[in-house]
C-alpha cells in the first residue's frame, strides 16, 4: 500500500465523514431530546441539496460570482429547516408524541415518502450540476495528490464548527440549557417551568436546518437526484447509533470512524463499500448495545 | 391558599385518586401520608399539573386547573421530587438556577432568592460548582429542596424527602425546614411521608391517604395522643 492511496482514503474518509456528520448530528439532537427517531431527516438532507443546486444555477444564470452561493448555501439551509421543519414540528409531530414509537416511525416514514415525491414534482428525476462552489476554493496538494480545498479543509472546518458550535450553545446559553435539560428529564424540566413543547419545536427546527445544510453543503460534490435522501437518512442513523443515540460528541467520531471506513473500502475493497458503515455498526452494537458513547439506563417498573 | 377539589385521577384507566379534597392555609405544614402507592406522589403531580385530573385546584381562590404545568411554577409553587431528578449535565448551582433563568427573575431577585436559599442550606454553596450528577442522594435531596425555593414562594411540595435518608442527613434536612419555617412564615409546605411520625415536629395537620383516598384529617396533638 503507498502513502498516497493512505492519504487518499484518510482525506476521503475525513470529507465524506463531515458530511455525514452534519446530518447524523441533527438526527442525534433530535432523538436525544424528542426520542423520536425521524425517518424524513433524510428528505432535509434532500431538501437542502435541491434548494442550495437551484439557487446556485440562478446565480449561475444571471452571471453572479459562485462565491454567493456560499452564504446562499446557509440561507438554503435555514429557509428548508425552519420552514418545512416547523411545519412538520407544529402540524404533524406535535400530535405523535405520546404514542407508541412504531407509529412514531410510520409517521416520519410517510413524511419522508410525501416529501420525496415532492422533490419529484418540483425538481423532476434528472440529475442537478452545479459544481462551481467544489471548484473556486482551488486545490491543496498533499503527498502529490491534488484534492480540493472545499472537500479536505471546508468541509471538516464547517463540521469542527457544528461540532464546537453546539457544544457551546448548548452549555452556554439559556435556550441550549432548556434544550439539555428537556433531554435529560422532561417532566422534571416541566416542573421547573420549562415549555418542553417550545423546547421540541426549537430542537427540531436546529435537527432538520443541520440536515438541510448537511445537504446544501454535498450539492457541489455530488449529483443531486431523487434517492439521495434515502441512502443518507439510513448512513447517518448508522452512525447515530454507533455513536450512542443523543451523543453529539460521539456523533462526530462515529462519523469519522464510518467515513474512514467507508473510503477504505472505496480503494481496497469496492465490493463493500455499501455494506462497510453498517458492518462498522453491527460490530459495534454486537460488543455494545448502547453504542460507543451511549449509556445504559435503567428502566423504571 | 391551596384547595383541592374531588381531585380524581386514572393512569391507563386505572383510578390512582378518588375525590380527594383538602385545603392548606396559608403558612400551614402539612404532612401527607400514606404507605407506598397510595396516591401521594400522585396528588403533588396533580398540583403541578403533570398529570390529567378531574375536579379543581384552587391557588389563592384561583383556578389553576387550566394553567400549564409548565407556567405553574410561576405561581410560586416549588416541587422537590421523591427522587431527586436532578439534572446531572449542570453544577449544583446551576441546577438551582435553572428555575429562575426559566422564569426571567431579574439578576438582583435571583440573587435575593439564592442567598435566601445558601441561608437556609448553606452546605450548597460549599458545593455549588460540583457536577449535580456527583452528589450523594441525600446531598441531592438537599439540592432538590434548594431548586424547588427558588420558584416556591407561596406553596413547597416536597415529595418523601427523608426516604433513603442517613440518619444524619436525615437531621440536617429536618434542620432546614424549621429553618425554613421560621423565616418564612407565609410559605405553605406539603410533605409526604410514609412515615408519619418523622413530621410531628413540622406539621401541623396529617392528612392520610389510603388506596386513593383520604382517609383521615387530624391535627399533630391528636396523632400523638
Amino acid at each position: 500500500m503507498s502513502l498516497q492511496i493512505l492519504v487518499l482514503t484518510v482525506l476521503d474518509g475525513i470529507a465524506y465523514g463531515s458530511l455525514v456528520f452534519l446530518v447524523a448530528v441533527g438526527l442525534t439532537l433530535v432523538f436525544g431530546v424528542m426520542r423520536i427517531l425521524n425517518v424524513a431527516h433524510g428528505s432535509f438532507y434532500a431538501l437542502g441539496a435541491y434548494a442550495a443546486a437551484s439557487l446556485g444555477l440562478v446565480l449561475s444564470a444571471y452571471g453572479i460570482s459562485a462565491w454567493f452561493a456560499y452564504p446562499l448555501f446557509i440561507v438554503a439551509a435555514v429557509a428548508v429547516g425552519v420552514s418545512v421543519g416547523g411545519l412538520m414540528e407544529r402540524f404533524i409531530l406535535r400530535r405523535i408524541y405520546v404514542r407508541e414509537e412504531y407509529l412514531q416511525l410510520l409517521v416520519t416514514f410517510a413524511i419522508f415518502m410525501i416529501l420525496d415525491n415532492v422533490q419529484r414534482l418540483v425538481w423532476g428525476v434528472q440529475p442537478y450540476f452545479y459544481t462551481e462552489p467544489l471548484s473556486l476554493m482551488g486545490n491543496v496538494t498533499i503527498v502529490g495528490i491534488p484534492y480540493t480545498a472545499y472537500q479536505v479543509i471546508f468541509l471538516p472546518l464547517v463540521a469542527l464548527f457544528i461540532l464546537f458550535g453546539l457544544r457551546w450553545f448548548l452549555r452556554k446559553t439559556l435556550a441550549g440549557s432548556l434544550i439539555v435539560a428537556v433531554t435529560e428529564d422532561r417532566e422534571a424540566a416541566t416542573a421547573i417551568g420549562i415549555n418542553a413543547r417550545k423546547v421540541f419545536f426549537l430542537t427540531f427546527i436546529i435537527g432538520t436546518t443541520l440536515a438541510s445544510l448537511g445537504g446544501a453543503l454535498a450539492s457541489p460534490t455530488t449529483s443531486v437526484l431523487p434517492g439521495m435522501g434515502a441512502e443518507m437518512i439510513v448512513l447517518s442513523f448508522a452512525v447515530a447509533a454507533t455513536a450512542g443515540l443523543g451523543q453529539i460528541g460521539g456523533a462526530a467520531i462515529a462519523a469519522l470512524l464510518i467515513g474512514l471506513g467507508r473510503s477504505s473500502a472505496v480503494f481496497f475493497m469496492p465490493e463493500l463499500e455499501v455494506v462497510v458503515p453498517y458492518l462498522i455498526m453491527v460490530i459495534v452494537l454486537l460488543f455494545r448495545p448502547e453504542g460507543l458513547f451511549g449509556k445504559t439506563t435503567a428502566r423504571k417498573i | 391558599m391551596l384547595e383541592l377539589k374531588d381531585l380524581s385521577v386514572s393512569i391507563a384507566r386505572i383510578p390512582i385518586l378518588r375525590n380527594v379534597s383538602f385545603e392548606v392555609q396559608e403558612g400551614e405544614t402539612i404532612a401527607f401520608v400514606g404507605r407506598n402507592g397510595a396516591g401521594k406522589t400522585t396528588t403533588l403531580r396533580a398540583i403541578m399539573g403533570l398529570v390529567t385530573a378531574q375536579g379543581s385546584i384552587l391557588l389563592n381562590g384561583q383556578a389553576v386547573d387550566h394553567v400549564q404545568a409548565h407556567e405553574r411554577p410561576a405561581l410560586g409553587i416549588g416541587y422537590a421530587p421523591e427522587d431527586r431528578r436532578l439534572f446531572s449535565a449542570f453544577t449544583v448551582e446551576e441546577n438551582i438556577l435553572l428555575p429562575a433563568r426559566v422564569a426571567q427573575l431579574t439578576q438582583d431577585e435571583t440573587n435575593r432568592r439564592l442567598e435566601r436559599v445558601y441561608g437556609i442550606l448553606p452546605e450548597l454553596k460549599e458545593m455549588a460548582k460540583r457536577p449535580a450528577g456527583s452528589v450523594s442522594g441525600g446531598q441531592g435531596k438537599m439540592v432538590a429542596l434548594g431548586r424547588g425555593l427558588m420558584l416556591g414562594t407561596h406553596l413547597l411540595l416536597l415529595d418523601e424527602p427523608f426516604q433513603g435518608l442517613a440518619p444524619v442527613l436525615a437531621n440536617r434536612y429536618a434542620e432546614a425546614l424549621r429553618a425554613l419555617r421560621d423565616t418564612d412564615r407565609s410559605l405553605s409546605v406539603i410533605i409526604t411521608e410514609s412515615n408519619p411520625g418523622l413530621l410531628k415536629n413540622f406539621a401541623s395537620r396529617v392528612i392520610t391517604i389510603e388506596r386513593g383516598e383520604i382517609e383521615s384529617v387530624e391535627d399533630v396533638s391528636k396523632v400523638e395522643a
